[in-house]
C-alpha cells in the first residue's frame, strides 16, 4: 500500500528516532554516539560482527538493560514523542508497545493458549470470548492456527522449534505493540522454519515497525527495507537494503558484506 | 555382575592374541573395577545394615506393643510403656513449620540473588548464605536457647495469648505456659538452619533458567511479581521440590539444635508453644540412660527405625511429585 505512494515512500514517518545514544556495560563503552531513524512499518536490519553492539541497541529500545545493574544509556530514543530513556517512564507500558523476540524460542512453561494470553492479561481485561478471538487472531497471523487449534491447552514446549518461535512472535504481537524487536530470531531454526519466519516478516511489517538483528546477510537482503551496519560499537553506515548490498559507501561495509571479515 | 561383564572382554582379547595390552592392563584394571564396585556395594551394605540394626533392635518394642507402637501417645519409662506418637508428632510438625518458614525465605533470597541483586552484593550475600549453611547445628541450638526461647517466652507468647486467647480457631494452637520452648521455637530454629541449604539449591535452579526466558516475560511488560509467579515458579518446580526435600531431610533428623529448644516433654497436643519432643531429641536424651537389652532401648531403636522410614517416605514423595517431568 505504502509502496505505491511515492510521497510516503520517500519520507516515511519515523517510529524510533535514536539520537547520540551511548551505552555502557559498567566501564565498558559499548555504543558510541549512535543516531539512526527506524521508519514506521518498515523492516530495518542491523548487521555487523559479533559484539558490534547491534543487540545492545535492540535492548535499549525496550529498556531490557534495566534488568541488569551497571548497564546504562545516555542520549535519546524518541518513541511516540517521548524519550524512552527517561527515568520515570513506565517500563511495563513501554514493553507492551515494543515487543521482543529472542535468538531461541522461549515458550513459557504453560499451555499454548496461556502463552498468548499471558501478555494480554497483563495489560487488558478481556472476557473469555474476546481473549479466544485474540488468541485465534494472532495465531492465524503467524500461520500457526491450523497447526495448533486442536491442542491449545497442550504445553507449548511440545511444539517444534519453528512453531515455538512463531508462537513467540504471536505472543509479542498479542499485546498490540507498535514496534517489534527481533534478535536473530531464526538463528536456532532450520532453513524451512527460517523461510516461514521471513515470509511472516513481510506481512507483519504492514502493521509493525520491525527492527531485526541478523548475522545472515541474505536474510537482511531478503527482508529488510533499510540496513544498518555496526562495527565496534559504532554505526558505520545506514541505507536502503538495495544500495547497501550493491553499492555501500564505506569500505568497511563493503568488506563485511563480501565476507572479508566478521 | 558388573565384575563378570568387565572381565569378559579381557579374556576375549587375550584369546584373539592381543595379549600385550591385555596382560598389561588386566591387573590394575581389574583392581580398579573391584575397588569401584566395592565402594558402590558398600553403600548397599551400610544402608541394609542400618535398617537391620534398627529393625532388629526395635523388634522387642514392636513385639511388645504391636504396630500400634507408632501411634501410642504414652512414653513412660517408669511404667515401661512406650509409644512413638508423641515424638513422631513433634518431629513431623516441627519439620513442617521449619519448611513452611524456610521455603519463602529461601525462595526470596535465591530469586533476589539471581535476578535482582547487584553482582557485588550478590557475591557477599551468597557467601554469607554458604557460611550460614556451614555453621554446626549445636551453635544454632545455643543461639535458639539464648535468643529465640526468651524471645518467644517474653514477647511472642504473651502477645498471642493476650490477643488471640479467645479466638476459637487459634486458641488451641497458642495455649500453654510461656516457657518459650516448643514446636514453634524448634520450627523457627530449623527454618534458619535449613533455609541456607534450600537457598543454595534454588539459586542453582534459578541460575540454570535461561535469561532469555525471563527477559521474554519482562519483554511483554510483566512485573517482577508476574515473572516470579507465572514463569519462574512453574519452570523451576522440580528443582524447588528437590530443595524442599533436602530441607525436610535435614529438619527431620536434626537433633542437637532441636533438643536445646523443644522443651523435651513427651506429650502430644496441638499447642505449638508447649514443651514437646522429637524422635531425634528423645533418642539423644534417653539413649545413655537405657540399659542394654531393656525394652526402653528397644523402643528407642524402633523410633530410629520409624524416623528412617519417614525420611525414605519424604524422598519417595519427592520422586512421585516430580515424576511427570522426569
Amino acid at each position: 500500500m505504502t509502496e505505491t505512494d511515492p510521497q510516503v515512500a520517500k519520507s516515511p514517518e519515523v517510529a524510533l528516532a535514536v539520537r547520540n545514544l551511548n551505552f555502557y556495560y559498567g566501564e565498558n563503552h559499548a555504543l558510541h554516539d549512535i543516531s539512526i531513524d527506524f521508519p514506521a512499518r518498515r523492516v530495518t536490519a542491523m548487521i555487523g560482527p559479533s559484539g558490534c553492539g547491534k543487540s545492545t541497541l535492540l535492548r535499549v529500545f525496550n529498556r531490557m538493560y534495566d534488568l541488569y545493574p551497571g548497564q546504562r544509556a545516555t542520549g535519546e530514543v524518541i518513541f511516540d514523542g517521548r524519550n524512552v530513556l527517561e527515568r520515570d517512564l513506565d517500563l511495563n507500558i513501554l514493553r507492551a508497545r515494543v515487543g521482543m523476540v529472542f535468538q531461541k524460542p522461549t515458550p513459557f512453561p504453560m499451555s499454548i493458549y496461556d502463552n498468548i494470553a499471558f501478555g494480554v492479561r497483563l495489560h487488558e481485561k478481556l472476557n473469555k470470548a474476546d481473549m479466544d478471538a485474540r488468541v485465534q487472531d494472532v495465531l492465524t497471523r503467524v500461520a500457526l492456527w491450523n497447526e495448533v487449534r486442536d491442542r491449545l491447552n497442550a504445553p507449548a514446549s511440545g511444539l517444534s522449534g519453528g512453531q515455538q518461535q512463531r508462537l513467540c512472535i504471536a505472543r509479542s504481537i498479542a499485546t498490540r505493540p507498535e514496534v517489534l524487536l527481533l534478535d536473530e530470531p531464526t538463528s536456532a531454526l532450520d532453513p524451512i522454519s527460517t523461510a516461514r519466519i521471513e515470509e511472516l516478516l513481510d506481512e507483519l511489517k504492514e502493521e509493525f515497525t520491525i527492527a531485526i538483528v541478523t548475522h545472515n546477510m541474505q536474510q537482511a537482503a531478503r527482508c529488510a527495507d533499510q540496513v544498518a551496519f555496526f562495527y565496534m560499537g559504532r554505526l558505520i553506515e545506514v541505507d536502503s537494503a538495495d544500495r547497501m548490498f550493491t553499492n555501500p559507501k564505506q569500505q568497511q561495509t563493503q568488506d563485511y558484506i563480501t565476507g572479508r571479515f566478521g | 555382575m558388573t565384575l563378570a561383564t568387565a572381565t569378559q572382554p579381557e579374556e576375549a582379547r587375550d584369546k584373539a592374541g592381543v595379549s600385550h595390552s591385555g596382560s598389561r592392563r588386566s591387573g590394575p584394571d581389574t583392581a580398579f573395577h573391584l575397588l569401584v564396585a566395592a565402594s558402590a556395594l558398600l553403600v548397599l551394605v551400610v544402608l541394609g545394615g542400618l535398617v537391620v540394626l534398627m529393625g532388629v533392635g526395635g523388634s522387642q518394642a514392636f513385639r511388645t506393643f504391636g504396630l500400634g507402637f507408632a501411634f501410642h501417645d504414652v512414653w513412660n519409662p517408669v511404667a515401661d510403656q512406650y509409644g512413638a506418637w508423641a515424638p513422631l508428632f513433634g518431629t513431623i510438625v516441627s519439620t513442617l513449620i521449619g519448611v513452611a518458614i524456610a521455603l519463602p525465605l529461601a525462595f526470596g533470597t535465591a530469586f533476589w540473588l539471581t535476578a535482582m541483586a547487584p553482582p557485588r552484593i550478590a557475591a557477599i550475600v551468597g557467601t554469607a548464605v554458604q557460611l550460614l549453611a556451614a555453621v554446626p547445628s549445636i551453635i544454632f541450638g545455643m543461639w535458639g536457647f539464648f535468643t529465640i526461647v526468651p524471645f518467644m517466652a517474653r514477647t511472642v507468647q504473651p502477645f498471642l495469648t493476650h490477643h488471640f486467647r479467645h479466638v476459637p480457631g487459634i486458641r488451641f494452637i497458642i495455649h500453654g505456659a510461656p516457657f518459650g520452648t516448643g514446636l514453634m521455637t524448634a520450627g523457627l530454629v530449623l527454618a534458619v538452619m535449613i533455609a541456607p541449604f534450600m537457598t543454595a539449591v534454588m539459586r542453582d535452579v534459578f541460575a540454570a533458567m535461561p535469561a532469555m526466558l525471563r527477559e521474554s516475560a519482562y519483554g511483554l511488560g510483566a512485573t517482577r511479581w508476574d515473572v516470579m509467579w507465572k514463569v519462574v515458579v512453574p519452570w523451576s518446580r522440580t528443582g524447588m521440590i528437590g530443595a524442599i526435600v533436602l530441607g525436610m531431610g535435614r529438619a527431620l533428623g536434626e537433633t542437637m539444635a532441636v533438643t536445646f529448644v523443644i522443651g523435651n516433654v513427651t506429650a502430644v497436643g496441638w499447642s505449638l508453644f508447649a514443651p514437646r519432643s522429637t524422635v531425634a531429641s528423645l533418642i539423644a536424651l534417653q539413649f545413655p540412660e537405657s540399659p542394654a537389652g531393656s525394652l526402653r532401648l528397644s523402643a528407642l531403636l524402633a523410633l530410629g527405625f520409624i524416623l528412617m522410614l519417614l525420611s525414605f517416605a519424604s524422598l519417595a514423595l519427592a520422586r512421585m511429585l516430580r515424576g511427570d517431568t522426569k
